[in-house]
């Protein structure tokens, strides 16, 4: 178990390298940098030419990388551009807040979801049902910016139950939780409701309830624990488009978290700061794909034997 | 050439000593929501509107600009012209600053020293000319130096990123200081959560009237939406940016007050004059008489800004109205007319041609760098049509069109832009963009502009410490301009903020940066 840990950890090494040089070479590629942009419209050719020599900006592109890569080797994050501030204070101001956000919609949107697909499998075709696939797929078909704005108008400024935006405290975390969450709810309750539809239908399911097993027991035991594997890799899934809608959801509601930072600095073309932020980003999608593949194993026990 | 400022304050007390309607409360909590969190806050590494709007507010110059543009004292009381490159001032005495270290000469000059000859140098450092530091003369004079003569030099220390620093704070602070800044300011700075909101309150040994309030919280909201709603439910006093759409439906709800004026940015449509077909200047009359300005500000701005009178705002030294719309009306006939003068007949498909050359325009332009510039490009574009001219327009992001537009040689006839006066002194624009050895890549004569005489007399005028000598001389170069037009203007900006109409006592200034919060005060 610890060697497929370690392994795998280590496989993730090459995969963080290249994730850092696809976004350095882009920002590299995209037009305008952040020395003209920074001194504005009023900069002299020979203000920019200094900042951009004591930024090192105007070292070659390889150059570039590889310093970077070393200085990140050596646990330095290195000064964002634009802010001469140790990316590292930034994210470590930023990562908590994205976390919370994260972890917040993901129990919502498994608790809700998987509630309700359970609910929609064990009652097929009822109203229930029907209900819960049109609550599905206006939850998939709505931009999380357009959701946001409207939960906003209606519990703040209709209702007066939950403040705008900004962070501190859970009522300011229940309405960009849920809006994050929503997208990922419909796609979870989808997912439950096929899986345990099909496993329902199953011989040993039959014999179960054959043999006079309670239906709370044929549901918890043999139908949802083996419905669970593909439930929960969808899960593991959706915990990185979580991450990704945390910055249109960051946006809307004022969330002091990583994809603010993101945004902040692609526009400032702050390539040192959105590199911590991306490896951050990266670091938890392995981390994350790691503890499903792990969960496997606890949950189905051939999965351990054959790895 | 002695000239006291005593007279100016005198005045500015008189003003202020005429009771106000309803008595001022102090005390309360201000709270702001605006688009995005400051780069920083210390002028030397912020020079942008999200952290000028908050250290505005803590950190003073020698001089300022009031709400009317004219000079006022700050922490200079008087000044005296010593030469062409020196102005020797007289700092007001008992001034401390928050971390109650004395305001004095040495401060000035640790100051310019630190921002015009570090390493890097202060971002402001290219808006401030010539400046070159400061000498000390005893502990409360000391003389402000240039390179060269410099007559904007009043102006350029008026400026908002013109603030005087603490030396003992940067000494401790280190490069925390540009996230915890101590200067003389009515407010002090007091917690910066990142993205999150930054706090200032009111500093009680400031040298002259107190702050009225307690404290004022500048918050983040990305979201335009958001924002308004934000300052509906009261979450907010006051939006910086509201959104243009509700403003009519503010203006006439009691609950709410919407300050306006006339900012200091003018957006145009440039004409690179360096290169055919707009090195003909009756081509570039005969675009202006095609453009119907007036219904661009009043179709596609809403009100959210006013005319353009010339290539200076209002507010500007040395502005001078340029009578466009005496000059060139909106005359589809007189373009068509000039036009033809210059040997541009129509073509089987309606467009101009001469010598079998379309009259078609490559148009650089930005969406959502300045107010509605990709709207106004394309209306613009929609009227050339109009009389034949055919505009191929390009929008691009912000950070590509600068690019271009600042790089050498331009492959385009035109370009969609905005250009602040930052120091509020005509030698700012004038000089960068209208001077012939300012092309790109040296400077912002983008239209490759190239007349002897405006070359001399804005040389002159920047050379000249006598003020009312300098506006004449920009008056002529404004003269010149408006016969060789190498810019169609648009607009000039609006500067607005919403607030709710609790907030009394708040004046907005005509540039966006200087928003002096020490005399509003909360009536609820």
């Amino acid at each position: 178990m610890l060697t497929f840990i370690v392994r795998r950890l280590l496989l993730a090494l090459p995969v963080l390298l290249g994730v850092v040089f696809v976004v350095m070479l882009t920002i590299d590629l995209l037009p305008g940098d952040a020395v003209s942009l920074m001194l504005g419209e009023h900069a002299t050719p020979e203000a920019v030419a200094t900042l951009r020599d004591h930024l090192g900006l105007d070292k070659p592109f390889l150059v570039r990388y590889l310093d970077y890569v070393g200085r990140v080797l050596g646990g330095d994050l290195g000064r964002s551009i634009q802010q001469n501030r140790p990316v590292a204070a930034e994210l470590a101001d930023a990562w908590p807040a994205t976390l919370e956000l994260a972890a917040a919609a993901l129990l919502i949107a498994a608790g809700l979801g998987i509630l309700a697909g359970v609910a929609s499998a064990v009652w097929p075709n009822s109203l229930f049902d029907a209900l819960a696939r049109l609550g599905s797929l206006f939850g998939l078909s709505m931009p999380i910016f357009w959701t946001g704005l409207v939960l906003i108008v209606v519990f703040s400024l209709w209702l007066n139950w939950l403040p705008v935006g900004g962070a501190g405290s859970l009522r300011h975390l229940v309405l960009p939780a849920v809006t994050l969450a929503l997208p990922s709810v419909a796609m979870i309750a989808r997912m439950t409701r096929s899986a345990v539809l099909d496993v329902l239908r199953e011989d040993y399911v039959r014999t179960a309830r054959a043999k006079g097993v309670g239906e709370a027991w044929v549901l918890g035991r043999h139908a949802l624990r083996n419905a669970c594997i593909p439930i929960l890799t969808l899960i593991g899934l959706q915990s990185g488009q979580l991450m990704g809608g945390a910055v249109l959801t960051e946006t809307v509601f004022a969330w002091p978290g990583l994809g603010r930072l993101m945004v902040k600095a692609i526009f400032a073309r702050d390539y040192v700061l959105l590199q911590g932020a991306v490896l951050v980003f990266a670091l938890a999608f392995v981390v994350i794909n790691l503890l499903v593949d792990l969960s496997y194993g606890l949950l189905d026990p051939r999965v351990g034997r054959q790895g | 050439m002695r000239r006291s400022l005593l007279a100016l304050l005198v005045l500015a007390l008189t003003v202020a000593l005429v009771p106000a309607a309803g008595a001022q409360k102090r005390g309360g909590t201000l709270t702001i929501v605006r688009p995005t969190d400051p780069v920083s806050l210390e002028p030397n590494l912020e020079t942008t509107a999200p952290g000028a709007w908050v250290y505005f507010n803590m950190l003073e110059g020698l001089l300022a600009l009031d709400d009317k543009m004219q000079i006022k004292p700050a922490l200079a009381t008087s000044y005296e012209v010593m030469s062409p490159t020196k102005v020797r001032f007289k700092l007001r005495p008992n001034v401390k600053f928050h971390d109650g270290t004395p305001f004095n000469a040495a401060a000035v000059k640790f100051t310019y020293d630190r921002a015009l000859h570090g390493k890097p140098p202060a971002r402001w450092a290219s808006l401030a000319g010539s400046l070159s530091g400061a000498e000390m003369v005893d502990d409360l004079t000391v003389d402000i130096v240039t390179r060269e003569p410099y007559g904007p030099i009043l102006r350029t220390l008026a400026m908002y990123c013109m603030g005087i620093v603490s030396p003992a704070a940067v000494q401790k602070l280190g490069p925390d200081f540009s996230r915890a800044p101590v200067g003389t300011g009515p407010f002090k700075f007091v917690e910066w959560k990142t993205n999150t909101h930054v706090i200032i309150e009111r500093f009680n040994d400031y040298w002259g009237d107190k702050a009225l309030l307690d404290r004022v919280i500048f918050k983040v909201v990305p979201e335009e939406g958001a924002r308004m709603i934000a300052l509906q439910t009261g979450d907010a006093d006051m939006v910086l940016f509201p959104s243009p759409a509700q403003l009519p439906a503010l203006r006439t709800d009691p609950k709410f007050t919407v300050h306006e004026t006339t900012g200091i940015r003018v957006v145009f449509a440039g004409l690179h004059a360096g290169q055919p077909p707009l090195d003909d200047v009756r081509v570039r009359q005969a675009l202006l008489h095609a453009v119907d300005r007036k219904s661009i500000v009043d179709n596609i701005m809403e009100g959210s800004a006013g005319p353009a009178r010339g290539v200076l705002a209002p507010g500007v030294f040395g502005y001078k109205d340029m009578q466009l719309d005496k000059l060139y009306p909106f005359d589809r006939a007189r373009a068509r007319a000039l036009l033809a003068q210059a040997g541009w007949t129509p073509g089987p498909d309606g467009i101009l041609a001469k010598g079998g050359q379309k009259l078609s325009l490559s148009w650089l332009a930005a969406r959502g760098r300045y107010p509605k510039d990709g709207e106004i490009t394309e209306a613009i574009q929609a009227m050339f049509k109009e009389v034949g001219v055919e505009a191929r327009v390009q929008v691009l992001e912000w950070a590509a069109v600068f690019q271009q537009v600042r790089g050498n040689p331009l492959n385009h006839h035109m370009f969609t832009l905005g250009w602040v006066t930052s120091n509020a002194d005509a030698d700012y624009s004038l000089f960068a963009l209208f001077h012939s050895k300012q092309a790109p890549p040296a400077g912002w004569n983008t239209s490759r502009y190239a007349n002897a005489r405006v070359d001399t007399l804005v040389e002159q005028a920047r050379r000249s410490l006598n003020q009312s000598e300098r506006e004449k001389l920009y008056f002529e170069v404004q003269d010149i301009l408006a016969r060789e037009m190498v810019w169609i203007p648009v607009y000039t900006t609006k500067e607005i903020i919403a607030a709710r109409s609790g907030v009394k006592g708040f004046q907005i200034h005509p540039v966006e940066y200087n928003l002096a919060l020490w005399k509003t005060w909360l009536d609820r």
